[in-house]
């Protein structure tokens, strides 16, 4: 054998070698690297139909981000062209793409709950009826995008507060409110998971005004009072702070000497 | 058995052969499309704004990594043959494997300087867009709150916008992408020794460069089980060929803001080395006794 060919069948053994020590090895690496959050899930084939061959095989090509990147513009163009159906396919498709940007579920969870929703509101072309009900699913939407994002990123206090604020229905018209009533047991729960999470004191209190808003939950009145309570010990003084404690103090039965002995204070001059 | 100065020789003479085929005009090209990414899209929220400007440009980053380790490696054999360099350089007492090395650590060299220069424009405008996208959003901010904004709030706004700004953990990914590269460049090297043309190294790295991003969906058939024989077969051939080069793709998490660990980089650098040396290796194995 001469050492031209003797060198070939080394490099081949040799090839086949590194190949099978390198498997059990590989599959051990990533499964450590996945679990450590530094690679990306699997690659997902229902991705590849939605996609297209072209931008799947980029995805898999590391490029995942960019394609994300791209759907959003997309997403983004669509909103500014008021095509909702779009702005919904393509807002799922990039958050799937990379669903540990908490930015995507939050754009998805606006662009569906307050655009798409108030958009088909007063579209006057559309019978009532159906305004009010398609008014209903993107709002409902929305709320699934937040809710998808908080299951995807439990500890991000941007997205618990976004849900909240869903569910508090913070933002709308008192028509809108009555086409989507709030659900503020949930929206205490998500402001206090927000708070917990590094997010600002003020989310610990909106948790209590809509703990206290519930209807028939001395429970959750209980909790409201307590977490008012404390902020009323740092010095906090606003005008809903004070209201609130008054009106739980009477609901739950608080003997008067442990009530409070002060008045609301006036709102803050706002500066114009 | 190596000659660390006859390797450097050549290394730095594949440098320059390079730089000489004007692969530098794609730096320019970047800084352009960097500057350009930067200061698009000013409707998007700014944390958007600064995403977009790190997806474009790692993107390029990887481009130009990729096409760079698999392209200008199979360019080097064909043409230091056509040229007849590789007779006079072999015809001096230079062992093949230097010659490889010095070709090798030439090209990775290129690499790595190109990276380095593109990391350095990339943190650059990165930083010039943060600094602008805070003052924006911290103004905004205040505006919003009617003057009640208070010191927690506006270091919140910031702390979020510096998360995707920039931060240590993107040189990490270029690091990764800089490993990929280095893979890659073996694996083309090691086929260039057995090609008989320019584009076959070409087509065949790009090749295993997609079907080694993949890698991981056929390496899991091949270990779960439950597929046909020849499915079974088909995984099973693939996950011994080819290298995982998802294995170095923490780009994304790391654009999404995870700062790998230690371990993680350890982990993805072992697996460098490994198929590095393992490619080398096997083009040494072929190449000395290549008659050319």
């Amino acid at each position: 054998m001469n050492g031209l060919v003797r060198n070939t069948w080394l490099a081949i053994v040799c090839f086949l070698l590194i190949g099978v020590i390198k498997l059990p090895l590989e599959q051990r690496g990533a499964t450590l690297l996945r679990e450590e959050g530094s690679l990306p899930s699997a690659g997902n084939f229902r991705l590849r139909d939605d996609l297209g061959q072209l931008a799947f095989a980029a995805t898999l090509g590391g490029l995942r981000s960019l394609v994300a990147s791209m759907t959003y513009l997309q997403a983004f163009t669509a909103f500014e062209r008021s095509n909702w159906a779009q702005v919904e396919s393509l807002n799922s498709l990039t958050t799937q793409l990379q669903p540990r940007f908490y930015g995507y579920w939050d754009d998805a969870a606006t662009r569906m709950a307050y655009d798409a929703a108030s958009f088909y509101l007063y579209d006057k072309s559309r019978p009532a009826l159906y305004r009010n009900q398609i008014y209903r699913r993107n709002f409902e939407r929305g709320i699934q995008f937040a809710e998808e994002g908080v299951r995807e990123l439990p500890k991000d206090r941007r997205l618990h507060e976004r849900l909240a604020e869903l569910y508090f229905r913070l933002v709308g018209t008192p028509d809108q409110k009555l086409l989507y009533p709030p659900d503020y047991r949930r929206a205490g729960e998500h402001y206090l998971e927000s708070y917990l999470n590094g997010g600002l004191p003020k989310n610990r209190r909106f948790a209590a005004y809509a703990w206290a808003r519930v209807p028939d939950a001395p429970d959750l009145w209980q909790k409201a009072y307590d977490l008012l309570k404390e902020t009323h010990a740092t010095g906090y003084r606003s005008p809903t702070s004070v209201a609130t404690l008054k009106e739980l103090e009477v609901k739950l039965n608080i003997p008067p000497e442990k009530r409070l002995n002060e008045p609301v204070p006036p709102p803050p001059s706002v500066p114009r | 058995m190596f000659h660390l100065r006859r390797i450097l020789a050549l290394a730095s003479n594949t440098v320059t052969q390079l730089l000489r085929m004007k692969v530098l005009f794609f730096l320019l090209a970047f800084c352009v499309l960097v500057v350009a990414a930067g200061f698009a899209f000013p409707a998007v929220s700014e944390a958007q704004q600064l995403k977009l400007l790190k997806d474009v440009s790692f993107g390029a980053l990887q481009a130009f990594a990729v096409v760079m380790a698999i392209a200008s490696t199979a360019l080097l054999l064909p043409k230091d043959v056509e040229d007849r360099t590789l007779y006079t350089i072999l015809a001096k007492p230079v062992p093949r494997i230097d010659y490889l090395l010095g070709k090798y650590l030439g090209v990775i060299a290129l690499i790595a300087g190109g990276l380095i220069l593109m990391d350095a424009a990339f943190s650059l405008v990165l930083y010039i867009k943060q600094t602008i996208v805070i003052k924006e959003a911290v103004d905004w901010f205040v505006h919003q709150q009617q003057g009640q904004a208070d010191a927690a709030g506006i270091a919140a706004v910031t702390a979020d916008l510096e998360k995707q700004g920039l931060t240590w953990s993107l040189h990490t990914a270029v690091w990764s992408i800089f490993l990929k590269a280095a893979v890659l460049t073996a694996l083309a090297l090691l086929i260039s020794t057995i090609a008989s043309s320019t584009l076959f190294t070409i087509i065949t790295g790009f090749a295993f460069f997609v079907i080694g991003h993949g890698l991981g969906l056929f390496r899991d058939y091949f270990f779960q089980g439950g597929i046909s024989r020849w499915d079974y077969a088909l995984s099973a051939v693939l996950s011994i060929l080819c290298p995982d080069l998802g294995l170095f793709d923490i780009v994304d998490p790391v654009l999404e803001g995870h700062v790998p660990s230690v371990m993680a980089m350890s982990t993805m650098t072992g697996f460098a080395v490994l198929y590095i040396v393992g490619y080398l290796t096997v083009a040494h194995l072929l190449f000395v006794e290549k008659e050319l």
